[in-house]
């Protein structure tokens, strides 16, 4: 079986230091994986890569057996494929509707069909009625459920998930959590990193560890493994 | 006292009888400020942001070029494209000395550096997070650009009414390269300057007093944008 994602030397600097630095890791398709360490271990920067929105300084990354060769071209054709909820997301200038709306626009999704999966996702995050506010007046933890609902819309083949559950109340963690559950029914597989010990054990699945950047444990094969 | 009145009674005059020198001074400013604009906005924009956002080599040297040309003295655009422009100059073969062509490119010389420094600084200043979030939602990078750019849109738009001002106000290119001709390179500083040298304080004054009145209305106009945009 193919992995979905095959990190080969893998190596990312950030001026003379390594800020990360996987020898191999593989991520098979499907469930839910987590990514913990704390602070600064490199978890942002390997969502990055994951996300092809940064390449790494050295090594090879293939993603669903096609190695990543970052030309724009290519890029373009796999970020459509993996969206990536930053910890502390941006939402454009406009409405909640536009917001969430506006990568289905890219995708070319018609009207229609377009509508009824903003309102879908808006439903699902617990923002039914928020259509018309203003993406810039809402509270940390709506625009934290309003970018969640932006990424779900688009239904990804991988979801990254930067600390989910931050900045979000006791009961919007629970509608994120059951909601993260149901991503791999919906033919999604999610990566979530989270520095919370007690989180890791609730959405079920893999786990690896990173510390000062390099894996040190990868538990939950055979979807995730350290080869 | 009685001449600053005077002078202010005179111009009042001549504006309500809608003088046809002063309304045509008055239009020939607003085109070629419009025009100068309009074109230098169209390589502004993208190098603002280019520069603003990317880390190339050079940049630095692009940065403190930027900030020397919004430095240049408006004398000394009119002497270069004059040079260019002229008979004996490269581009003397299109007969574009004395006309509003050729105030218009120096106003597109004089406003290109101002647009892209200050989009520059808007790119610098505004949040990272943008152009990371429009990729990972789909975009390429023209569009993601292009996100950007909507999203910066009044640090774009003050840009744009900074540059349109200093074109609107300057005098030394549009004297040495539109010739001052009346009715048809005349432009309401060109106007004052000529005026006020012939003693024609009121006419001055009442040209002056549109030019305050275009600044205004403009800025206004930015502000009702501004408050629009808002939440």
């Amino acid at each position: 079986m193919t992995a979905l994602y095959a990190l080969e030397g893998i190596r990312k600097s950030r001026g003379p230091v390594f800020s990360l630095a996987i020898p191999a890791l593989e991520l098979m398709e499907g469930g839910i994986h987590a990514l913990s360490g704390a602070n600064g271990s490199g978890k942002s920067t390997l969502l990055s890569l994951l996300a092809f929105l940064d390449r790494p300084t050295e090594g090879r990354l293939r993603f669903a057996g096609e190695t990543v060769s970052w030309n724009t071209r290519s890029l373009a054709r796999l970020r459509r494929q993996v969206t990536l909820l930053h910890q502390s997301p941006w939402l454009f200038r406009g409405s909640v509707f536009e917001n969430v709306a506006w990568g289905l626009a890219l995708r070319g999704v018609n009207g229609g069909t377009r509508r009824t999966r903003v309102f879908e996702a808006l439903e699902a995050v617990g923002l039914s009625g928020f259509e018309k506010r203003d993406a810039q007046s809402l509270s940390g933890g709506e625009a934290q459920r309003t970018a969640m609902a932006r990424a779900i819309a688009l239904e990804p083949r991988v979801l990254l998930l930067d600390e989910p559950y931050s900045g979000v109340d006791r009961a919007a963690v629970e509608t994120a959590e059951s909601l993260i559950a149901s991503m791999p029914a919906r033919g999604t597989t999610v990566l979530l990193t989270t520095h919370d010990t007690a989180q890791l054990a609730r959405p079920g699945g893999n786990i690896i560890r990173l510390a000062e950047g390099k894996v040190v444990s990868a538990k939950g094969a055979p979807s995730c493994a350290v080869v | 006292m009685d001449f600053l009145t005077d002078s202010v009674r005179a111009a009042l005059v001549l504006i309500l009888a809608l003088d046809p020198d002063i309304a045509s001074a008055a239009l020939t400013s607003l085109q070629v400020a419009a025009c100068s604009i309009l074109l230098a906005a169209i390589p502004a924009i993208p190098v603002g942001l280019a520069v603003g956002l990317l880390d190339f080599p050079g940049r630095r040297a692009a940065v403190l070029a930027l900030n020397s040309l919004m430095a240049v003295p408006t004398v000394l655009v009119g002497l270069l494209v004059y040079m260019v422009i002229s008979r004996r100059g490269p581009l003397g073969g299109l007969d574009l000395l004395f006309t509003p062509s050729a105030i218009v490119l120096g106003g597109i010389l004089l406003a290109g550096p101002i647009v892209a420094t200050l989009v520059m600084n808007a790119a610098e200043g505004a949040d990272r997070r943008i152009i990371p979030t429009a990729m990972t939602l789909g975009a390429g990078p023209l569009r993601a650009g292009l996100k950007f750019a909507a999203e910066i849109r009044l640090g774009i738009v003050a840009a744009l009414v900074a540059g349109f001002g200093r074109v609107l106000s300057e005098v030394g290119v549009a004297m040495m390269l539109g010739g001052n001709i009346r009715g048809y390179t005349r432009t309401m500083t060109t106007a004052i300057a000529l005026e006020t040298g012939k003693g024609e304080f009121g006419t001055g004054v009442g040209l002056g007093l549109i030019l305050m009145t275009i600044a205004l209305l403009v800025n206004i106009l930015f502000n009702l944008v501004l408050q629009r945009s808002r939440p």
